[in-house]
């Protein structure tokens, strides 16, 4: 069987996607949306390697059930769901050229994190669908230095709560994107913790559409960078519809050579009354040659909204530095202090515990590596 | 010689007969031929007099102009600019005076009115003849005499490419380049005329200098270029634009405008947009394309920009400040005002390369009716940037469901040291706040014009006195029909 059909599309699906791709090209610094993120020169000529991308994937609770993207005959909500929501130009090139993936459905209130791992090189694909008043903790790790493309799939249907949370530990020299496509129903959640130790480039991209009234996005994040690590993460909400909530809180620390970047859009689209968003995004740097890009975009067409966003680049608060000091804490001990108070609160959100102490741990291993 | 050479080269003979006569002012001199050719360039230099080297320039420019892309980038929508279908000399205009205020379009008088500007001054607006307009001879020559004693050179720029070609030449195209951009690079190649202003070492400007006293500034013409230099520890406050609508018939403007701020100099620039916004119904209004920008060249130098924007169908204008000089500061404080359906796309860029460098932003952006309000900005701080500062606050006030408000700010910054904060909102009209101004019975529009100065309060306190009493009247015209 050729690669075009090994994903349970149809091939016509696979071509559509790969002439977009095609007609866009890898993107460049010269594509404002990848202004800080050459994906062109990080990929140089040999573009992503073939073949090797795979999944793995945790004990499964009760309620979920899978399927390999690459078996043949895929239930239903595969064919339904698979290639359906927005695809961007990296995704597109994910849905035209993986050679296989997971697709996960789950029917009700699932206990337990499920993991979900990535590794290899080239393209994969997921895809969730979440069934009405479902309810998932899903934990993503990322493994390996390769250079892959993933392409993920979201669809929550009403009041389905997915709580993700994402742990890409740093993978110099790889090439890793990520583009995440997700929809909410009315009521639904998506609660999420993206934590990134930065790779040559690492992109994570997420377009969320709330498309049912009282739907809500909390999204959060820490990077921790060293050496020439990069890593950005770039988010898109769009408020179709009325009364739905967006919250993001996004820190970083950016040490070394590295580059730390944070794009957000959020759209209220017309009509869309009673939506409220907030937007944060924070870089502290500890080097001379560390670079932070943080971009929050508001894109409004609706009156009655509360939109707000926030955005600081900078070092330490001098006055709490010296307060700790004056206190008999030395500069180092001080700034290790205040380094982490100013990640935690971006971790605090994770509902988790167990998960929370992973990226607490992930993170406190990061920063002895960062600021030593 | 081709035709349209021939062509051009009589019509700068004819132009040059009239002028033996001593007709400065009234004449009705003929337009360049229509469209855009290296023949239209070199009319419009041939027309102003000016030496090789500055055709030369302007030549360059129009090569490169051949070779741009119009940006498309912005968030403002129009048909395609037919860049062959204008003239580009067009003033001073062919049409007749008018006779009397009687001729005039009774809504721009209405407008007028409600500004409170005096009889003699509407009429110059709106172009009617009159004996004496407002003894701006003798009100221009006692600047003028001021001026000189101080040693200011305040001047149409052409004037300053005849008389001071050295100060022109070194400074010229050093802030936006030639090449700068698609309107800024069409602008040097047939920009028709400006204002130069030189601030001598150590001079406080002693006036603050407005275009609206500049003899022959009534017609600035669609492409306008300004350079204001401020030599070390001189202080010049420059107003442009005036708050009292103006009709014109060119449709497409692109104007620059140069600042040089030398060591320890302040340059301080107020505009206030008020043109021809077109019809409720978006037929007509002008396209705003203008490129500004200062260069803080030496330590401890500062330049201000304050900008009421109400008119225009069409802004697109990012007045920036290239931060390079040790502590030097930039500051920019905008209302951006779109009614009916006006699109505007303004902000600024901060570029902080000195050490101890500050900026601050303050945009308020204002959409109603069926207009889009963009914010974009850029902040950047470079390596060298020790201890840079920057303040943004950008806040989007919606009126009505059919508007939209955009922000699109660019943070960036490569030194640890650095500071940049940045914050934005957006709301609407509070509906307690209108009720409890209709109750206290003041009118719906009265009531949306007082909130809203509200929320303008902090630029429009930054605005020269007498700019900042007609501009507040202005925001509260701008928003007419807008409610209810």
């Amino acid at each position: 069987m050729s690669n075009s059909s090994a994903l349970a599309l149809p091939v016509a699906r696979r071509e559509q996607a790969a002439s977009h791709y095609r007609a866009m090209g890898v993107p460049h610094r010269r594509v404002e949306e990848w202004k800080y993120s050459d994906l062109a020169r990080a990929l140089g000529e040999e573009g992503f390697s073939d073949g090797t991308a795979c999944w793995h994937i945790g004990p499964l609770p009760a309620g979920v059930e899978i399927f390999d993207l690459a078996e043949p005959n895929a239930p239903e909500w595969v064919r339904k769901h698979l290639g359906s929501l927005k695809e961007s130009v990296m995704s597109a090139a994910s849905l035209a050229y993986a050679q296989g993936g997971v697709a996960l459905h789950v029917t009700k209130v699932a206990a337990g994190p499920l993991a979900l791992e990535f590794s290899g090189a080239g393209h994969v694909r997921a895809l969730i669908v979440m069934d009405a008043g479902a309810s998932l903790t899903l934990q993503e790790n990322l493994a390996g230095c390769d250079r892959r493309n993933i392409g993920v799939e979201i669809v929550l249907g009403e009041k389905a709560q997915l709580h993700h949370v994402r742990i890409a530990p740093v993978a110099a020299g790889a090439v890793q994107v990520e583009e995440v496509a997700m929809t909410l129903a009315a009521g639904a959640g998506y609660h999420s913790h993206y934590a990134s130790f930065g790779a040559k480039l690492s992109r994570l991209e997420l377009d969320i559409a709330l498309e049912g009234e009282g739907a809500e996005a909390n999204l959060s994040g820490v990077s921790v960078l060293g050496e020439d690590n990069h890593a950005d993460i770039t988010t898109r909400i769009s408020h179709a519809v009325g009364l739905t909530h967006s919250t993001q809180l996004f820190k970083k620390v950016a040490g070394g050579n590295s580059r730390a970047i944070y794009q957000g859009k959020v759209s209220v689209e017309k009509g869309a009354n009673g939506s409220d968003s907030r937007q944060t995004a924070k870089a502290l740097l500890l080097s001379r040659q560390a670079e932070a890009d943080l971009k929050p975009e508001l894109e409004i067409f609706a009156d009655d909204v509360k939109c707000a966003h926030g955005a600081a680049v900078g070092d330490l608060d001098a006055d709490s530095l010296f307060y700790l000091r004056a206190r008999g804490i030395p500069e180092t001990d001080a700034r290790a202090l205040l380094i982490h108070a100013f990640l935690e609160d971006a971790m605090t959100g994770i509902a988790n515990a167990d998960l929370r102490e992973q990226v607490r741990g992930a993170v406190n291993d990061a920063l002895g590596r960062v600021s030593a | 010689m081709s035709s349209a050479a021939a062509d051009t080269k009589n019509t700068v003979a004819a132009i040059g007969e009239k002028y033996k006569y001593g007709f400065v002012t009234d004449i009705e001199m003929e337009k360049a031929p229509k469209g855009l050719s290296e023949d239209t360039v070199r009319f419009v230099s041939a027309k102003k007099g000016e030496p090789q080297w500055m055709l030369d320039w302007r030549l360059g420019a129009f090569r490169r102009w051949g070779e741009m892309k119009e940006p498309n980038w912005a968030r403002v929508h129009y048909p395609k600019i037919d860049y062959q279908n204008a003239y580009y000399y067009a003033a001073p205009k062919n049409t007749p005076l008018k006779q009397s205020l009687d001729e005039v379009d009774p809504k721009l008088l209405e407008t007028y009115k409600k500004l409170g500007i005096p009889l003699n001054e509407q009429m110059a607006l709106a172009g009617v003849a009159v004996d004496a307009v407002f003894d701006s001879v003798s009100v221009a020559t006692t600047f003028k005499d001021k001026l000189n004693e101080v040693g200011v050179i305040f001047c149409p720029i052409s004037e300053a490419i005849r008389d001071y070609p050295d100060l022109v030449k070194q400074y010229l195209g050093t802030v936006v380049p030639v090449t700068d951009n698609f309107f800024a690079t069409l602008n040097a190649a047939v920009f028709t005329d400006g204002t130069f202003v030189y601030v001598p070492k150590g001079v406080r400007c002693p006036m603050e200098l407005s275009t609206y006293f500049r003899i022959n500034a009534s017609e600035t013409g669609q492409f306008e270029r300004t350079l204001i230099i401020a030599d070390e520890g001189s202080y010049v406050s420059y107003l442009e634009g005036c708050t009292a609508p103006k009709r014109d018939e060119n449709q497409l403007h692109a104007a620059v405008v140069e600042l040089v701020a030398l060591e320890g100099a302040e340059i301080k620039y107020s505009t206030v947009q008020n043109w021809y916004p077109g019809d409720e119904n978006g037929l007509g209004g002008i396209y705003n394309f203008v490129t500004k920008r200062g260069d803080c060249r030496g330590d401890r130098s500062k330049i201000s920009w304050t900008q009421v924007e109400t008119g225009s169908a069409i802004t697109w204008k990012y007045p920036s400040c290239i931060l390079r000089g040790d502590g030097s500061v930039g500051e920019f404080y905008s209302i951006a005002i779109a009614n009916h359906y006006q699109q505007a796309d303004t902000g600024t860029k901060m570029i902080h390369l000195g050490k101890n460098t500050r900026s601050r932003i303050i945009s308020k952006g204002i959409s109603a009716g069926k207009a889009q309000n963009t914010y974009r900005g850029q902040v950047s701080v470079y390596g060298k940037a020790e201890d840079a500062r920057n303040f943004t606050q950008c806040d989007s006030l919606l009126i009505g469901g059919d508007c939209g408000a955009h922000t699109v700010p660019y943070i960036e910054s490569r030194n640890p040291t650095a500071r940049i904060e940045h914050e934005a909102t957006t709301s609407k009209i509070a509906d307690d706040q209108l009720f409890y101004c209709l109750q206290r019975g003041l009118g719906q529009e009265e009531a949306v014009a007082l909130i809203v100065n509200g929320f303008c309060k902090e630029v429009l306190q930054q605005l020269p006195m007498e700019f900042a009493v007609e501009a507040q009247k202005l925001v509260g015209i701008s928003l007419e029909g807008s409610v209810g």
